[in-house]
């Protein structure tokens, strides 16, 4: 019985070698050719290694680790507070704190557009003030800015989720023997809440680190990041090579944040959900 | 402390729902310009409701998520299910595979996907999109359904089987309505995850297909509608009212489920019923009900045509008036599949890659000349498009220089490069290059997102040709372009021309045709050709090898050429016609003698139409060109 069962899972296993392992292989099979004549070369991966994309690549590391910082700085306080709220109003909040997230992610960004912009309504509420202009829009400030808001929920929620399992009776012991709010938090909180921090952080680094619409919008076509030079390979310049290694190089990113994310999550407790 | 972490919390939702409270009060907002208020209006709503592009756009997006998560669901349960029947070592492998989607980027999965559609040939359209969306929501079914599964207790399943029912009746019975809330679940976060996907859309559709994430993100390039706002709010309440009932609906379960114990679970079954037969009884047949209706209303709005009976064209933004494709539908029934690129260089790979059929594409002289050159063009049928007579005989000479006897173009538009500028804003005479470099219109600058258009301004400014091919002559002029960047306030393509009606910039480098429309809106500004020299270009309508109906693009083409169409046109897009017939139609001698729009042989002289330079040149400009934008 229990090995007929297995093949339930067939159908799925065809899904995802047709349509997730195979276009991954393409990619690879991509980066390796030559666009001329189909032969093997490792050209593509020296236009990679190129002062304009090793730029765009630093920057949109930089950018991603900062994001994921603020966020994670953000995100933690309030999900201690979500986690401490009465049991009955909880889920409620909580479900305060996503919907945002449920928003079109387009409109969002668009919508940051026009309050950054300089005669948007934050700097209008600023001038009200009688306080000077800020230059917010077109600046790497601005994309963090995106980033965080967009990705914010990403890192709220796998946090949250695990501390509201955390047994109460162990904090009440901590408390107990004579440890401080602070002493029982570091000893106690935060380590158990480690797999949470670990999946929140790769959901907010790796969207930031390969997005190319929030820059897009909110940087005015003055900031190339990763995401936008990949984005214009297979839009524009029609290079696929070229793409599918600088597409290769970020996947060296994405596996070695899964690779964390894995070792420290091994039973998906810190899951979105 | 209590109130501490009432004002961080608030602090957050202020964060949190800003944006939100911006685009529900914009749409109320009876002035187009997102800077005033001009007093509160419905307008936008109305006009929303008759926007028959946006309404599809809703429509296709409700049904893709519907269907991707419908099928996603089912094929996501069933691999759960026997995944968790697995041996240790092929769960792993599984497992990991189904992490791939979850923690890949989009943009590499996109991309993945892209090329795996163009080279197995399979065009794009819905079904990509739809294949592409079930491939990245299993994951998320698969991930909610195996807790459940965990959780579930073989014994019951056994006890059920030794009371005699067949195996398919107690998996029914007992593990299927053990795991019923992850399915559940599993394909409302499917759903969602399919409505906000933007990313992989956008690198798996086609022509004529647009879900609401890629329509708004040309919106948002072109310069927004505000029916975008509207739609945003309804949108926003629609999912505020829908995640309010299901929360209801499992506030209770998820209650029971934080003090919960795994072995306990059975005892609250009766709870899980209730919030299954809210879900299937109310929710759901009323998110079904919602797409119905809306694809009933868009079906109604939408004309029948014959199924192959169609013409796909590819043109530049709000490059044709609305109504032109109405009346050609009309007077031949053909339908228009009509969709938009922003420059030249987003148009070729999509011709080039032959991965969508287009029938009619509407690129610039040297974009023609490079498809020539590539063999992509199918050669015009002249006894099909005899209205070709109307269009003056010096565009047909000028054509000459990239179509060499004629043979692939049809002359649509023509006009200059040169810089817009705001009187109010710019009080000495503008007629130099020089002024995009001048500090004091620091963060007031608009420069063209378009790699020739951007380095002609610079190579111009320095003396050179717009077509150099001299490296250090590109160098210096990147150079110039990274010197002027500081200054710059974006670079764009169409949104030139709203960001300079409404005052957000005082200079702009813009295509001559957009200028008499934003003297009309705006007219404080004034257009003026640098005496350095400029660019004169064409863009003509050709047909792509690869057309699929190609005697439908010339009946298209021929119907352009009509005069009182051009001219209709022309009074819409105020680009500068080479259908002389109807220059001669156009009643205010203003226009029809302007010189902005029909420039005289003094400013003609000074400008130059750019040539197409040769693969290798083209990626020294491209590179150099990056090199700018990312210094």
């Amino acid at each position: 019985m229990k090995n007929k069962r297995k093949w339930l899972a067939a159908p799925y296993g065809v899904w995802a070698a047709g349509f997730i392992i195979i276009p991954l292989l393409m990619i690879v099979y991509y980066a390796f050719t030559s666009q001329e004549s189909g032969q093997f070369t490792l050209s593509n991966f020296s236009s990679v290694f190129t002062a304009t994309t090793m730029k765009a690549l630093g920057l949109a590391l930089v950018l991603a680790v900062l994001s994921t910082l603020i966020c994670l700085v953000l995100a933690y306080p309030l999900a201690m507070i979500l986690a401490g709220a009465q049991v009955t109003s909880s889920a409620f909040i909580v479900l305060i704190f996503v919907l945002p997230m449920w928003m079109n992610f387009l409109l969002r960004t668009f919508a940051w557009q026009t309050l950054l912009e300089n005669n948007g309504v934050i700097n209008s509420i600023l001038q009200m003030l009688g306080l000077p202009a800020l230059h917010l829009i077109n600046t790497p400030a601005a994309i963090v800015f995106g980033m965080v808001y967009n990705f914010l929920p990403f890192m709220i929620l796998p946090i949250y989720n695990v501390l509201i399992k955390i047994d109460r009776d162990v904090i009440e012991a901590a408390r107990d023997l004579g440890a401080g709010a602070w002493m029982t938090f570091r000893r106690i909180t935060l380590p158990l809440s480690v797999s949470g921090i670990i999946s929140g952080v790769t959901m907010v680094f790796v969207p930031s680190l390969t997005t190319f619409v929030i820059s897009d919008l909110l940087g005015g076509g003055k900031i190339l990041l990763i995401g936008n030079l990949i984005e214009q390979e297979f839009k524009q310049l029609n290079d696929w090579n070229v793409g599918s290694a600088m597409s290769m190089i970020l996947m060296v990113f994405i596996v070695i944040s899964m690779m964390v994310s894995s070792k420290y999550d091994r039973d998906g407790e810190g899951a979105l959900f | 402390m209590k109130v501490l972490k009432r004002v961080y919390m608030a602090l957050i939702l202020i964060l949190l729902y800003a944006p939100i409270a911006t685009l529900i009060v914009l749409s109320f907002n009876s002035s187009r310009s997102r800077a005033k208020w001009g007093g509160f209006t419905l307008t936008w709503y109305r006009a929303l409701f008759q926007n028959e592009d946006i309404m599809n756009a809703f429509y296709t997006t409700l049904m893709i998520a519907l269907i991707a998560a419908l099928l996603a669901t089912l094929i996501g349960t069933l691999a759960a299910v026997g995944i968790q029947s697995m041996r240790q070592r092929t769960r792993t492998i599984f497992m990991g595979v189904t992490n791939i989607p979850m923690l890949n980027s989009e943009i590499v999965m996109g991309v993945s996907l892209m090329l795996l559609f163009i080279i197995g040939r399979i065009e794009l359209g819905f079904g990509t999109i739809l294949i592409a969306h079930i491939t990245f929501n299993i994951p998320y079914v698969i991930l909610s359904v195996m807790p459940k599964l965990r959780q579930t207790e073989r014994s019951v399943y056994e006890a059920a089987l030794d009371l005699g029912a067949t195996p398919f009746y107690a998996f029914r019975k007992t593990i299927l309505s053990d795991i019923m809330p992850g399915i559940v679940s599993g394909f409302f976060l499917a759903f969602t995850m399919s409505l906000d996907d933007f990313v992989v859309t956008y690198f798996t559709k086609g022509p004529g297909v647009d879900t609401l994430s890629t329509k708004i993100y040309s919106e948002v390039r072109k310069g927004i509608k505000p029916e975008i706002y509207s739609l945003s709010t309804l949108l926003f309440l629609m999912i505020f009212l829908l995640l309010i009932a299901v929360n209801m609906a499992s506030v209770k379960e998820s209650k029971k489920e934080i003090e919960k114990n795994a072995a306990h679970l059975a005892k609250y079954g009766r709870k899980r019923i209730f919030t299954r037969r809210f879900v299937f009884g109310r929710v759901l047949p009323g998110v079904l009900c919602a797409a119905l209706a809306v694809g009933w209303f868009s079906s109604r709005t939408g004309k029948t045509f014959a199924a192959q009976n169609q013409v796909v064209v590819y043109n530049w933004g709000e490059y044709i008036d609305p109504d032109v494709i109405d009346i050609f539908e009309e007077e031949t029934g053909i339908r228009v599949i009509y969709e938009e690129f922003e420059t030249n260089e987003i148009m070729y790979p999509k011709i080039k890659s032959g991965a969508v059929a287009y029938d009619c594409v509407c690129p610039s002289d040297y974009m023609i000349q490079k498809m020539i050159d590539n063999d992509l063009l199918a050669k015009l049928d002249w006894d099909k498009i005899p209205n070709i007579k109307n269009i003056g005989d010096m565009y047909m000479k000028t054509s000459e220089q990239f179509d060499p006897g004629n043979l692939y173009s049809v002359p649509y538009c023509w006009g200059t490069i040169g810089i817009l500028y705001n009187k109010k804003m710019v009080s000495e005479p503008v007629d130099s290059w020089k002024i995009l470099w001048d500090s004091r219109y620091k963060d007031s600058i608009l420069m063209q997102d378009s790699v020739r258009d951007a380095f002609a301004v610079a190579l111009k400014y320095l003396g050179y040709s717009a077509n150099s091919t001299n490296i250090q002559e590109l160098t210096e002029a990147q150079q110039l372009l990274m010197t002027q960047k500081p200054l710059v306030q974006a670079y764009v393509v169409d949104q030139v021309r709203d960001k300079m009606i409404g005052n957000e910039a005082a200079l702009g480098v813009i295509y001559s045709g957009e200028a008499i429309y934003t003297q009309k809106e705006n007219p404080d500004l004034e257009y003026v050709v640098p005496k350095e020299g400029s660019n004169v270009w064409i863009d003509s309508w050709v047909v792509p090898k690869n057309a699929k109906h190609k005697e439908n693009a010339e009946k298209f083409l021929n119907f352009l050429c009509r005069p009182d169409i051009a001219l209709k046109n022309f009074e819409y897009i105020t680009y500068s016609t080479p259908n002389e017939a109807a220059r001669e139609l156009i009643e205010d001698p203003a226009i029809r003698n302007s010189q902005i729009a029909f420039p005289d042989e003094s400013v003609l002289e000074r400008c130059e139409t750019y040539s197409y330079l040769g693969s290798d040149v083209e990626e020294i400009y491209n590179r150099l060109w990056n090199g700018v934008k990312s210094s």
